[in-house]
């Protein structure tokens, strides 16, 4: 049998800035769901390029982030991006953004099959560490985006 | 008529960044250095328990997270008198060493080099004369004609298909890259094998930590065990793997790193009298070999370098209220006392008082408040943090291995010491260390094994984790080195909880405002002088600020003498 590389889901995002962490929080309401082993939960954070390997070690790469876009505030959309170009300058920088990430990850190697969960938030808040009652509300709705999916590649 | 040039950085992980710049005559004549962006970690931290602290400090930056986290078990450690078993003193120090050696050749391949290495230059190399160099400068294997071939069609595909990527934002073809063809396409290969290694190498942090990004820290030690035989701890074969990497990163610094450093600088040595800006420096040191307190066996030295004079280190010490202080005269920031006082931080205040203008605006008022960081001095002085400061004051300690490798550097670009206060000093500071980090790392490892072997395994020590043994009030400092320079928190614990917490971050040293006597911080000092060879596209000042290593990424806009918008490049 061929082994193949593990899903991830990777949730990236500032928890010290409200909204803009929760691609962090998906992770901690994903950790209480069930999962086969071969998908693999990773908070990322705010770890620019220290996220380079995952793009290379797991195929699909489910990515979990916050973004601010012209869609109503709690819109949560599955973007399924082919090349770099596919992917919304307007996500969250993360110091080291996700577009310069993935223009850099396709330098070295072909990019995994990726699915992008994009949350729409209203503002980036420092000092706060909770998630507005919007936000919060999408938990459920990208829990069950990331079992759909994990679910139509499974082994 | 002078020009004025706006650098507005985009991060939002530090702080963003925001650099107001005048230009007459070719030449920067002032700037003004200001963070647009409140960090208030600080507010978030009041109230909890100091155990925690490092989990939340340790995102309040994406580049050099275990440095917070450690400088935050530290600063309880210091506060509750927990002394850390030696083992975890080694794998911190192994954790840093890893950060160092990922961090700082990620910024000079990925974060600086392309603002000496021309992308669309190297298209035109010849591959069989880049093998050539590269053989000359280096025994690293990945030299061949044929690779340097391969490498320069992965680019022109690139730059074909209109799809530069990462690399759109250069200024190519600008007057002052010098570099010849085949040095450049050497760059761009080494580029593309840098971002290879470095997702390798920062593995170490998860064998240690648990999990990387933002690993695991833990007050009294570290939050690992390591058992030779058993499968679920740090074995013998995961042990043997961090060896592996440590002997790559070795390779890779010494084979690829110093020499493309060495050959770069060979044709920029005019940077090595640009960009000095300040003359104090600062390190508080790390590396201990013998238990924190001691600071005399850090492998990093700490210590203060005033007026340039390599003759006398000044010492340093963060719990003196009269040496490291923070003023909030051009800060959005009050105190109790007014804008004239300083505080050292267990005093430091965060109350919040934004009176700039609102965004959009085109320029800050810097006769007044006008940045969100605060202005730390030491003893008074405006001080330079980073790999330039480290390596001064080690230099100036008398450290043999660190004396070596400089002049060593010196001799072979043929420059003279003062050439190490300057824009190209930062940068070849950052691989003189880069390269003993390489080798001390290998050493850290050999200890721990050595003390495995003898019967150690020691990581925690839980004499003080209760909070029923600790007293109702203390206060700490936990002192580091981040690889963009020094850091340090100050916690005060009060009936088991944070009272106060306060940060002094690399970047707040080097980017922070003007203090109440008009002096100026590290940035700001450093682009006077600076040369602009075309307004338009401003290469000198992302030179100068990228050696620093900035932890922000950076907009850059340009205005014309009459303040209005030019140009914006957005870069990091």
């Amino acid at each position: 049998m061929i082994q193949s590389k593990p899903i991830m889901v990777l949730g990236i995002g500032n928890f010290l800035m409200g909204d803009e962490g929760i691609g962090v929080h998906a992770i901690e309401a994903l950790s209480k769901e069930q999962f086969p082993e071969y998908v693999q939960l990773m908070d990322g954070g705010t770890g620019g390029f220290h996220l380079l390997g995952f793009f290379h070690e797991n195929d699909p790469l489910i990515i979990i982030d916050a973004t601010i876009d012209d869609e109503p505030v709690g819109t949560v959309r599955v973007i399924e991006p082919r090349f770099a170009n596919d992917f919304p300058r307007t996500l969250s920088a993360h110091d080291i953004g996700l577009r310069d990430l993935i223009e850099t990850a396709v330098l070295s190697a072909p990019l995994p099959k990726i699915y992008l969960i994009v949350i729409s938030i209203h503002e980036i808040r420092s000092m706060v560490m909770d998630l507005s009652p919007q936000i919060e509300a999408t938990l459920p709705v990208i829990v069950s985006k990331v079992q759909e999916i994990t679910a139509k590649h499974s082994r | 008529m002078a020009n004025r040039i706006v650098v507005d950085p985009i991060t939002r992980i530090e702080g963003h960044l925001r650099i107001e710049a005048e230009i007459k005559d070719g030449k920067i004549v002032d700037a003004y250095s200001a963070g647009t962006m409140v960090r208030g970690i600080e507010l978030i931290l009041k109230g909890r328990d100091p155990r925690d602290a490092w989990a939340f400090t340790e995102r309040v930056c994406g580049v050099c997270t275990t440095v917070h986290a450690l400088a935050s078990v530290r600063a309880v450690e210091d506060s509750l008198g927990i002394v850390v078993p030696p083992n975890a003193e080694l794998i911190r120090n192994l954790m840093f060493a890893t950060l160092y050696l990922q961090d700082h050749v990620v910024h000079f391949y990925h974060l600086h080099a392309l603002d000496w290495v021309d992308v669309v230059s190297a298209l035109k190399a010849d591959p069989k004369k880049t093998s050539e160099l590269a053989q000359t400068i280096s025994r690293w294997p990945k030299s061949s004609p044929k690779y340097f071939a391969d490498v320069q069609n992965r680019v022109k595909v690139l730059v074909e298909s209109g799809q530069l990527g990462i690399f759109a934002n250069g200024y190519w073809g600008h007057a002052a890259y010098k570099l010849p063809a085949e040095a450049n396409l050497m760059g761009v290969a080494h580029y593309l094998e840098a971002l290879e290694w470095q997702k390798e190498i920062v593995k170490i942090h998860a064998i240690f930590g648990g999990k990387n990004p933002h690993p695991n820290y833990l007050v009294g030690g570290v939050p690992c065990s390591i058992n030779i035989d058993e499968v679920n701890s740090i074995n013998a074969e995961r042990l043997a793997y961090v060896g592996t990497l440590l002997d790559q990163a070795f390779e890779f610094v010494n084979q690829v790193y110093i020499p493309d450093l060495l050959a770069v600088a060979s044709f920029y040595k005019d940077w090595g009298a640009i960009g000095g800006g300040i003359s104090n420096y600062l390190s508080y040191g790390d590396l201990p070999m013998n238990g924190y307190a001691d600071v005399a066996n850090f492998k990093i030295p700490r210590g203060a370098i005033l007026n340039r004079d390599l003759s006398r280190v000044h010492e340093v010490d963060g719990k003196n209220h009269e040496e490291i202080q923070e003023f909030v005269k051009h800060s959005w920031y009050e105190y109790e006392g007014g804008d004239e006082v300083a505080k050292h931080p267990w005093e430091g205040e965060t109350k919040l008082k934004y009176t700039g203008p609102k965004p959009p605006y085109q320029h800050l008022n810097v006769e007044e408040k006008y940045s969100w960081l605060k202005t730390p001095r030491w003893k008074g002085h405006a001080m330079e943090v980073g790999p330039l400061a480290r390596t001064l004051v080690a230099y100036a300690s008398g450290r043999k291995d660190v004396i070596e490798e400089v002049n060593g550097v010196l001799k072979a670009l043929d420059v003279p010491v003062a050439a190490l206060f300057s824009t190209l000093g930062r940068t070849a500071a950052r691989g003189i260390e880069t390269k003993l980090v390489a080798t001390w790392a290998k050493e850290f490892y050999q200890q721990l094994l050595t003390n495995i072997k003898n019967g150690d395994s020691r990581m925690f020590v839980k004499d003080m984790w209760e909070p029923s043994s600790w007293p109702s009030e203390a206060k700490g400092v936990g002192l580091t080195e981040a690889p963009r320079g020094a850091l340090a928190h100050w916690i005060v614990i009060k009936d088991k909880k944070i009272e106060n917490y306060q940060l002094v971050v690399p970047t707040t040293w080097n980017a922070s405002p003007r203090d109440p006597s008009g002096q100026r911080s590290a940035f700001e000092a450093a682009l006077i002088g600076t040369p602009i060879n075309n307004p338009d596209q401003p290469l000198e000042i992302l030179r100068t600020i990228h050696s620093f290593d900035p932890c922000l990424a950076c907009a850059v806009h340009l205005y014309d003498e009459k303040g209005r918008y030019v140009h914006q490049l957005n870069t990091f």
